[in-house]
């Protein structure tokens, strides 16, 4: 049972908040837990690669906020090495984020007050929920935007990064996505916005794959009779998604996403849903 | 088995006035703690967002610089300023032209008063980062806890009055593309041509306001260290056109004394500072910076 050493209550609403760090293998795992005094569900929040973290932060708060306010208790957090995690993200691997997926599945499932519990991933946290899912940790899952491999997710997240950098360089310093692309398959690290890339994390991004059931035409609800939703977010889901314009689109109304979303949640866990708050 | 603390972090918050801000607190190394919890002898480091970028900044840096500084003795604070990262709050449509008219300047400097008297901190310098490092001026003109600013490509100028009336994807485009670019360059082009034929000394659409609250930061005689990240070459490079304005030369000519501000270019980055080479390089001259004018023995003033 984890020790909330602090509440941070929100003074508007009243919805208790507790920042933490979760011990894991050699780290520690920012966490923020979204508390809700009966909860109908539980979520753990899987969010997306490195990159896009900065951009998506505040909307991604926005949705655990509205989670809670519908009854539903939200633990989100930062992969090992990133953000306000703890880690040498060089270090990391598909293989090391998505232990920190089943340690914190495991302990929501070990908490006092039972619930069902829903894996909820955007872009590759997509990857990282549907394999904890595929492997019996919740009852429950949701992918937002989520290719069909890893390495899809690391190749746009490089060519969004050059696009800018191209601007930067001289002429004949400017280089093609193809250019590291070739340097990771080689085996050598390459720094993209601030991230050192192992060789290693993109060798396992090449077979790290969305499971078979999930592939379509499969039917996810088939074949694991558990309730899955998979959405594809368009552009005008930035800055959730690639395509922002940073500064003016933070403040976006996300209603159209997340009143269906919750909804589904709620709907397909048998609960009512219990909107404490508007 | 969750945890606010650890070895050298811990999880903090700033709830006065009711507002509550969460934040990150790099504790200082050894000598500087003078055993008192929370206390230390040593001015303290205050990071804020850049724009909406939660308080680790791009590709954490604002954690490697955070930590960089606690680890030389100087214990550092990153908060996240209502409406963003884990901070509750509203936050407006127009992020650009909130912070540039010092939307943020109040709460940052009650909340560095906050912090300097709940921690026992002698003061504290403010790092801010582009819109960041709007904020830190503007709260630093109106705090005597601010006792130096951070500043990372710092702009003085306000938005063009041709960007609000694009799209948003037109105006990624415009920033990101080669022909957008190009755009821009020739845009710039008849514009220093304008500015030059007007033999103004600031430009028509200089921040003002911003302007005067540097002068009035520089008047309280707070030392300034300015990084300069290159220009993109596509925009024409650090170099200064004709009919260019220079802001730096302009602030510096403010100084009360030769020493007050410092400006480093640093090459090799970009304007996130993010990568390796960027970081180092702010972490180097910041550490040297602060040992120079908040050494421990005297870090609750200013070295003149």
């Amino acid at each position: 049972m984890a020790v909330l050493t602090q509440t941070h209550r929100n003074p508007a609403h009243t919805l208790a908040e507790y920042p933490g760090y979760f011990p894991v293998s050699s780290a520690h795992l920012y966490t923020v837990l979204h508390q809700v005094e009966n909860p109908v569900a539980r979520v753990l929040l899987v969010g997306p690669f490195a990159p896009v973290r900065h951009t998506s932060y505040r909307t991604w708060v926005q949705w655990a906020r509205h989670l809670a306010a519908n009854g539903i208790e939200v633990l989100r957090y930062d992969y090992r090495g990133v953000g306000e995690s703890t880690g040498a993200f060089e270090e990391m691997t598909l293989e090391s984020w998505i232990d920190d997926v089943r340690c914190l599945a495991e302990w929501l499932r070990k908490l006092e007050r039972k619930a069902p519990l829903l894996l909820h991933g955007l872009e590759l946290g997509g990857l990282l929920a549907a394999r904890a899912f595929h492997e019996g940790e919740a009852d429950a899952l949701m992918l937002w935007s989520t290719p069909t491999d890893a390495n899809q997710v690391l190749r746009s997240a490089l060519k969004h990064w050059i696009g800018p950098q191209q601007l930067s360089k001289r002429e004949g310093e400017r280089r093609p996505p193809s250019h590291y692309f070739r340097l990771l398959d080689q085996g050598k690290n390459v720094e993209v916005e601030g991230y050192e890339w192992s060789a290693e994390l993109w060798r396992q991004s090449l077979t790290f794959a969305l499971p078979a059931p999930m592939v379509p035409p499969n039917d996810p609800a088939v074949s694991y009779k558990r309730p899955v939703h998979m959405v594809a977010l368009g552009k005008n889901a930035a800055p959730l998604v690639y395509g922002a314009v940073p500064g003016y689109e933070e403040n976006k109304d996300f209603s159209w996403l997340f009143k269906p979303n919750c909804q589904w949640i709620s709907s397909n866990l048998s609960v009512p849903l219990e909107a404490v708050h508007d | 088995m969750i945890s606010s603390t650890l070895e050298t972090r811990e999880l903090v918050t700033l709830d006065g006035g009711g507002v509550l801000l969460h934040g990150t607190y790099h504790k200082a190394a050894g000598k500087a703690a003078n055993g008192a919890a929370g206390s230390t002898k040593n001015i303290g480091v205050l990071f804020l967002n850049a724009l909406s970028t939660p308080r680790s900044l791009i590709g954490e840096s604002g954690v490697y610089w955070a930590t960089s500084f606690a680890a030389r003795g100087y214990p550092s604070f990153r908060f996240d300023l209502p409406g963003l990262g884990d901070s509750y709050g509203e936050i407006p449509n127009d992020l650009v032209k909130f912070a540039d008219e010092g939307g943020w300047g109040t709460i940052a400097s009650s909340k560095v008063k906050e912090l300097v008297h709940s921690r026992g901190l002698p003061g504290v310098v403010m790092f801010g980062h582009c819109s960041g490092a709007t904020t830190a001026i503007y709260a630093a003109s109106r705090s005597r806890e601010c006792k130096g600013l951070i500043l990372m490509d710092p702009y003085f100028n306000l938005p063009r009055s041709l960007t609000p009336s694009l799209r948003p994807g037109l105006v990624l485009w415009v920033r990101s593309s080669k022909t957008g670019a190009l755009m821009r360059a020739g845009y710039d082009r008849i514009r220093e041509l304008r500015e030059a034929l007007r033999k103004e000394k600031l430009p028509a659409n200089a921040n003002l306001n911003l302007l005067a609250r540097v002068k009035q930061v520089v008047a309280n005689g707070v030392p300034i260290l300015i990084f300069r990240a290159p220009k993109p070459p596509a925009v024409g490079g650090s170099v200064l056109r004709a009919g260019d304005f220079d802001y730096f030369d302009y602030i510096v000519s403010l100084a009360e004394r030769s020493n007050q501000f410092t400006i480093q270019e640093i090459d090799d980055t970009d304007h996130s500072f993010s990568n390796r080479a960027g970081r180092l390089a702010v972490r180097q001259h910041s550490e040297a910076w602060l040992e120079q004018y908040f050494p421990e023995a005297n870090s609750g003033g200013v070295i003149q």
